[in-house]
């Protein structure tokens, strides 16, 4: 049997649920992964190893039809540190949290709870999930386990990092332009952002309500399957989640047509991406699919919808962080005084200009010309693919144009930062699913192919990148391919 | 059209944000930057557009009127920074009575 860090959530359930291993040792195993690899990786913000250890013994306690009756028993997660959690700190990758214990769980969490997974810890995220590398983190960066001199991506780097690292198998991300997906592409781990409304967000630190959603990061397909299973579905505590969906019915026809939009294969993709991403399209090809080139002609000005969009809804969102309710207080003067130098002292700086972006956006007279505009175009990115998706299946894309970068190589220029997210921020502004898996090795770094669908296909969406997956040569993990 | 000093320390008054003098010029910079780069969006035509809020219809779901566990005053204030008989204090912030800090 290989080493038990070393096998995915499925099978260690299966393991776990016919009694051949306990759930302590599996923990054990994973506790001690993250023992010798953190310190160089910096995936956690933090690990309760005793509340983990605890919860194992209460599992190993458990009959094998319990253990068979709860699909994640025997797991352990962890989740990005703006999922709130009562028995762990949450801090969103801030300081402004200060000392912050939440006084109930996300419903994500429940939902992992019922279903027999046993937290281990919160990971490191871009403060308030802001970012696409992890370096805006509070606390301090997130290394990536191909390479500690790059980033793992962002916001979700420490998720991302962590199960790559095989810390552990499973970790929760949350996407609102591509923080799942774009992490997961860096890292070589599959990253799925369901459609908007299928995972409640109640228990998720609001960044932009309209784009936000909580997905899986995990090792393989089937995992992400597993995951999205248990997290899924209508929740009271939040209104935007799906109520009464008609699950769609998937083409029953074996062979697709997959779409590739010209406007995401043009320039400014890295070589090495384009040749792994080329090989990808060959094995589709291969399983008797159809490729189809199409137009999504909006993709350009998505980045700029999207960076007055999220920075509007973030600028509303965080203005709850005033130094009253919770979090840390700045002392100073009256009111307003203590109100501006919490903010000033709490905040980091990428937060700082997102939220005076976004109120720029929303003022009067600026109204109109920036945040109406933005959400015309975000109508006519939806119209793009409303369209496409009558003529194709699927679309498939690279999910990032380039491979994981040099920590600091990209933190004096914004712009450069937000364009990295061309490829993911149309699916959140569309609100359609999808998903990042990772498609080879370029120069030693992971590529990431990103699969997109219409709205509610989120379980076709992972069968149709599981046929892939079962072609594709398995993935390595870091320490193999150094060695 | 950049923004001004005098605009950003506006706009960062309407966001509670305190800038320090240090701060300001970088801040000015960046979101200069970033607002040249989205002026792009002027170019397209989008008369007669439907903004979209929200990809799913919301409307407010309603439920009885009647109540249902939540948390205790102890248990909702726990965080606060300045607790005091389950009330949390802030700043004096008008005249007279006795100061919150």
């Amino acid at each position: 049997m290989s080493e038990l860090w070393a096998m995915d959530a499925y099978a260690l359930h299966e393991q776990f649920a016919s009694g051949a291993i306990s759930a302590e040792a599996i923990v054990k195993a994973h506790l001690d992964r993250i023992q010798a690899w953190d310190s160089t990786i910096g995936a956690f913000l933090f690990v309760d190893a005793e509340g983990a250890l605890r919860r194992a013994r209460e599992e190993d306690a458990w009959t094998l039809d319990e253990r068979r009756r709860r699909p994640l028993s025997g797991v352990p997660v962890a989740l990005k540190d703006n999922i709130v959690t009562r028995h762990m700190p949450t801090t969103a990758g801030s300081k402004i949290l200060g000392a912050f214990l939440s006084p109930y769980d996300a419903t994500v969490v429940d939902k992992l709870m019922d279903a027999g997974a046993i937290l281990i810890g919160k990971t490191n995220l871009d403060e308030f999930a802001m970012g696409s590398s992890t370096e805006h983190s509070a606390f301090h960066p997130t290394r990536n386990p191909w390479d500690a001199t790059r980033v793992p991506g962002g916001s979700s780097g420490g998720s991302a990092a962590a199960v790559a690292a095989r810390m552990v198998p499973v970790a929760l991300g949350s996407d609102t332009g591509g923080s799942i997906r774009q992490p997961a592409s860096y890292c070589g781990v599959v990253g799925m952002k369901p459609t908007y409304g299928r995972v409640s967000r109640y228990g998720l630190i609001a960044f932009a309500s309209s784009l936000d959603q909580i997905g899986p990061m995990t090792r393989s397909l089937r995992d992400s399957r597993l995951v999205y299973g248990v997290i899924h579905g209508s929740d009271p505590h939040d209104s935007t989640s799906l109520t009464n969906v008609a699950e769609p019915i998937p083409s029953q026809e074996q062979r697709w047509r997959i779409g590739l939009p010209r406007e995401f294969f043009g320039d400014g993709m890295d070589d090495g991406v384009r040749r792994v991403i080329d090989q990808a399209l060959e094995s589709l090809q291969g399983l008797g699919h159809e490729l189809v080139e199409i137009s999504l002609p909006h993709t350009d000005y998505a980045i700029a919808a999207y960076y007055l969009i999220a920075p509007a809804e973030a600028s509303s969102n965080l203005s709850r962080y005033d130094g009253v309710r919770y979090g840390m207080r700045a002392s100073g003067g009256d009111l307003l005084n203590m109100y501006e130098t919490t903010r000033d002292e709490g905040f980091g700086d990428e937060v700082k200009r997102r939220v005076l972006l976004g109120t720029h956006a929303l003022s009067a007279g600026y109204y109109d010309a920036y945040y109406l505009t933005a959400q015309k175009v975000r109508t006519r990115i939806r119209e793009d693919f409303d369209q496409a998706f009558q003529t194709v299946d699927y679309i498939v894309t690279p999910t990032t144009p380039d491979t994981a970068f040099v920590l600091g190589a990209r933190s004096d220029d914004p712009i450069k930062m937000y364009l990295g997210d061309i490829f993911t921020v149309t699916a959140n502004l569309a609100g359609i699913p999808g998903l990042s898996m990772p498609a080879g090795l370029a120069a030693g770094l992971p590529v990431g192919l990103q699969w997109l669908a219409p709205p509610l296909f989120d379980a076709a969406l992972l069968d149709a990148a599981e046929t892939l997956e079962r072609v594709l040569q398995p993935m390595p993990w870091p320490e193999e391919v150094k060695a | 059209m950049d923004l001004s000093d005098a605009d950003i320390l506006h706009v960062a008054r309407l966001a509670r944000l305190h800038l320090t003098p240090d701060e300001l010029g970088p801040v000015r910079a960046d979101l200069n930057r970033v607002l040249a780069y989205v002026s792009q969006l002027q170019k397209l035509d989008l008369e007669g557009v439907r903004p979209t809020m929200h990809v799913v219809e919301t409307h407010a779901p309603l439920r009885e009127d009647r109540p249902e566990p939540s948390l205790g005053i102890a248990e909702a204030t726990k965080n606060g920074p300045v607790v005091e008989n389950g009330m949390f204090l802030v700043p004096r912030i008008m005249e007279g009575g006795a100061s919150g800090e």
